[in-house]
């Protein structure tokens, strides 16, 4: 590339510290730090944020121990018994919380940044701009969720008849990080659409009512609807992947059949972030702005 | 927003009648301009309807899972439902709360209160707790005529699931149970969004508020399902009227004496929060005139 | 080779008609009515490093588009452009770096948050090395007097305090050119002188390439020897201030001082008659003829005229007779000077 040439009288531009990439941990630390600061100027707003969050959970937590009053197993033969669901119930709140405290307020955000031109100075930052806009605003009061799912886990774990080996608690993060990385993916998809069709909240219950079909095991969907349902979630809009491998692997004995599907989710989570990606650029491209 | 000039008078009868003639064309007005306000997000609606009863397919193959399982052990019913009782009781739940989920009224309330707009109010002839009926009426019945379609196609599809039309009696009480809900959920709400004369902030009395109509309302799982302490806690308050009680009317759970019961106490519940919330507007007028707002 | 170039830039917009009710609302899904709208139609300019460059228009001329061309925001419909060498809607991070744009009314700082924190955000992303932030920063805050307003969140300052965090914020990072999008408006009096005494000094001292946009005649004239204007998309001047006089003024103003009280009658044959407080008259006469009817009062009968002035109409009236001249007429060639 050619030698930039120097237009003004004016001193050089600012001394640039080395460029590395350590520069995007560097910014995020500081988006959460300065949402941080934030959230705590509206304490009270936290607390309830987060016990609401505590709450939906606990609910959650005691429906299902409501209905396994009166059945010992979510679907006959699917190895899915009190304690095995309940660490399927943790893995789901896992993936969720960091979804809704990294990703879910910016995603929000972005479609209010189109309406109102905001989006324009996002632009103008020397910044990847779908960095920028993805992680600019922490949630802290979703991960409140997080201690008490791993209590529950822990909890799980302990009654249930089986340790798991050492891989599978080792592989167990890893495949939380590819289910949020499809429930990412799928939202940032989402909302780069706005910037073709304007602020819309039917957009954001989509995604809400698609990703909701992850929250159960993928055994349950079976029948003359249920086994197309499945393949159809499982491969082209890959959401049951995103709980179901990672609390597979920690719940149930290591097990061939389940290799596959494991292999599919890293391919899958690549996958999405690879065309949602695309998506997203596409839409910069065509970006009309705000009219002033 | 819809704004109203008083009509003066004198007294004697045939001013009296003119004076009630006026408030009801008065009151009509209003209803017919929150109306048309409506009618403008039609569009928005239908779609979004029926993406509400997404959920219920997950909840079709749940249910499908677990009574499965229970057949394995030759067990049949939970809690006196079949599985299609189950799915049939959650499509219900959606038309109760149809008529009885007051969404942002409480908080609308209290943000009115707070900044100050309550005080139009205090000047005109209608009082808020009725102009704000008046246009959730009126919200509630665009959104049935758009609805209406979305609801009959699902109903349609599902009609495996339903036992059957109830009796005329029956189905008159179901009908008498959907107004009732709305007029409690209504009024249960107001009265929370009241409490901003009193305490600035309202949320956290209304996230508690959400919290235990979610679980306890029916909107979760059938009230039946509750292990009795529970059920008694549950039968001290008014939410079961919110999803539970219609559906349950419906699919004949609920019969003879019991229904009856039922309905007066609902009735009962109805009266009493019309009362608590008049009191209310009274008692937190005069204390919001008496700070000069 | 000058630092801005732009030739035959361009841009239009499909707007779609939106219909209410669900009906219309499928019948969009298949066939949707729109208009064009031609924001920008072919625009040539150029622009040297150091100079401060004014953009007047009429409300919707475009000038608010070409900036957002140039910045890179949005991407043309035809034409091209170079902003130091680059090309804008490459949106290449280097010239991202070398360039500001400041919107008025228009906030990229956190709300809730001191603007000292925006700043510390900004140093990061722009990767400025620690001393020479603080260094930029200082001058810049001191400039601006801003000082203890640092630490307080931005939603408390007032319309002008945002106004210069959002200059700080803009010029932290040493941009080589600043673009303003109408930066005085809504700002009081005060606020105003404040902004442009500051940007005249410091472009001078910096010698930074400026383009600005403003309704305001103050703005322009107290900071910008050329001026550009635009109308219907298009550049219909580009030269000096006074050049606009020149072109665009058919009159002058002509005020006299009478001895005595009284003024001659029928003075409205040698123009219009602005005010008559006697002694003194002020007329509107057509530029062509100023000398002759000079000439012609000053040989009226019985009267002695102690003073006369001769004047260029008021700025504000130039401008705004000639927007209302190039709305009207359709496009005549741009006048350059």
């Amino acid at each position: 590339m050619a030698e930039q040439p120097v237009f003004s009288k004016a001193t050089a531009p600012a001394a640039l510290q080395p460029a590395s990439l350590w520069m995007y941990p560097r910014v995020f630390a500081t988006f959460a730090r300065n949402s941080l600061v934030r959230d705590m100027t509206f304490r009270w707003n936290f607390v309830i944020e987060s016990l609401s969050s505590l709450s939906w959970m606990l609910m959650n937590l005691g429906f299902y121990v409501l209905i396994f009053r009166f059945t010992d197993e979510i679907g006959a033969g699917t190895g899915w018994g009190k304690y095995q669901f309940f660490i399927f119930l943790a893995t789901t709140t896992f993936i969720n919380s960091v979804v809704q405290a990294f990703f879910m307020p910016n995603a929000e955000e972005f479609s209010e940044l189109v309406r109102t031109g905001g989006l324009d100075f996002a632009m103008l930052k020397p910044i990847d701009t779908q960095f920028l806009i993805s992680l600019q605003k922490v949630d802290w009061s979703s991960l409140s969720n997080f201690g008490f799912s791993g209590c529950l886990l822990v909890y799980s774990l302990i009654r249930l008849d089986y340790l798991p080996s050492v891989l599978q608690m080792v592989l167990y993060p890893g495949y939380l990080l590819c289910g949020v990385a499809l429930m990412y993916s799928l939202m940032i998809a989402l909302a780069a659409t706005s910037v073709w069709l304007g602020q819309n909240q039917t957009l954001y219950d989509f995604w809400f009512y698609i990703t909701n079909f992850s929250r159960y095991p993928m055994e349950i969907y079976r029948g003359p609807y249920g086994d197309p349902l499945r393949q159809v979630f499982t491969f082209v809009v890959p959401v049951l992947v995103v709980v179901n491998v990672p609390a597979r692997l920690l719940a149930k004995p290591l097990d061939e059949q389940n290799w596959p599907l494991a292999g599919f989710a890293i391919v899958a989570a690549a996958g999405s972030l690879i065309v949602s990606r695309w998506i997203f650029q596409r839409a910069m491209l065509q970006y009309r702005s705000a009219s002033s | 927003m819809c704004s109203l000039a008083s009509t003066a008078d004198s007294t004697g009868v045939r001013p009296l009648m003119r004076e009630w003639r006026a408030v009801i064309a008065t009151w009509w007005t209003i209803l017919r301009i929150c109306l048309e306000e409506r009618l403008v997000y039609r569009g928005d609606f239908a779609l979004g309807t029926l993406m509400r009863f997404l959920p219920i397919v997950t909840q079709i193959f749940l249910w499908g899972a677990i009574f499965q399982n229970a057949a394995v052990s030759g067990v049949s019913t939970i809690s006196g439902y079949t599985y299609e009782d189950m799915i049939a009781y959650y499509l219900l739940t959606m038309v109760s709360r149809a008529f009885s989920s007051m969404p942002s009224l409480a908080g609308g309330i209290a943000r009115q209160i707070r900044s100050g707009e309550v005080k139009k109010f205090l000047i005109q002839p209608v009082d808020m707790i009725g102009f704000l009926l008046l246009s959730r009426v009126a919200h509630k019945l665009v959104y049935y005529a758009v609805a209406a379609g979305p609801f009959a196609l699902v109903f349609f599809l599902c009609r495996a699931y339903f036992p059957g039309w109830p009796e005329p009696l029956v189905m008159a009480a179901f009908l008498a149970s959907l107004v009732m809900a709305f007029l409690l959920g209504f009024f249960l709400e107001a009265l929370m969004g009241m409490i901003g004369f009193w305490f600035l902030e309202v949320s956290s009395l209304l996230f508690v508020y959400m919290l235990f109509t979610f679980f306890f309302s029916g909107h979760m799982f059938p009230i039946d399902m509750l292990p009795g302490g529970w059920k008694t806690v549950v039968d001290a308050t008014p939410l079961q009227y919110l999803a539970y009680f219609p559906a349950a009317v419906f699919l004949g759970k609920i019969q003879g004496r019991e229904l009856a019961i039922g309905l007066a106490i609902e009735l009962g519940w109805v009266l009493l929060l019309v009362t608590a919330c008049r009191f209310a507007w009274r008692r937190g007028v005069a204390r919001y005139s008496g700070f000069g707002g | 080779m000058a630092i801005i170039e732009v030739a035959g830039l361009a841009k239009s917009y499909r707007v779609y008609q939106k219909k209410e009710g669900l009906v219309a609302s499928l019948r969009g899904v298949f066939r949707r009515e729109y208009r064009l709208v031609e924001a920008v139609r072919g625009i040539d300019l150029t622009v040297e490093s150091g100079e401060f460059v004014a953009f007047l228009g009429p409300n919707g001329a475009g000038k608010t588009t070409t900036l957002k061309l140039l910045s890179g925001v949005i991407h043309p419909t035809a034409g091209t452009a170079r902003v130091m060498g680059h090309v804008p809607w490459h949106r290449e991070n280097a010239y991202r770096r070398r360039f500001a744009l400041v919107m008025g009314q228009k906030n990229q700082l956190w709300w809730d948050l001191p603007a000292q924190e925006s700043f510390r955000l900004h140093q990061q992303i722009y990767r400025i090395d620690p001393t020479t932030f603080d260094r930029q920063r200082d001058e810049l805050v001191d400039l601006l007097s801003v000082g203890q307003l640092l630490g307080q969140p931005v939603r408390e300052l007032s319309l002008g305090e945002r106004m210069k965090m959002e200059l700080i914020a803009a010029l932290l990072h040493s941009p080589e050119v600043l673009f303003l999008d109408e930066p005085t408006i809504g700002l009081d009096v005060i606020a105003q002188h404040n902004i442009q005494a500051f940007l005249r000094h410091y472009q001078q001292e910096r010698q930074l390439t400026i383009l600005l946009t403003s309704h305001y005649m103050k703005d322009v004239a107290a900071l910008c020897r050329r001026v550009v204007i635009i109308a219907h998309g298009q550049i219909r001047y580009d030269g000096s201030l006074g050049g606009i006089i020149d072109r665009f003024s058919s009159h002058k103003i002509v005020t006299l001082l009478f001895a005595g009280d009284t003024i001659p009658t029928g003075l409205s044959r040698f123009g219009e008659v602005l005010e008559e407080s006697p002694p003194k008259v002020r007329l509107r006469v057509d530029r062509s003829v100023v000398a002759d009817t000079l000439a012609a009062i000053l040989a009226l009968p019985d009267q002695t005229v102690q003073d006369v002035s001769v004047e260029d109409p008021p700025l504000e009236e130039v401008i705004a007779q000639m927007f209302a001249q190039v709305s009207e007429r359709p496009m005549p060639e741009a006048v350059t000077q």
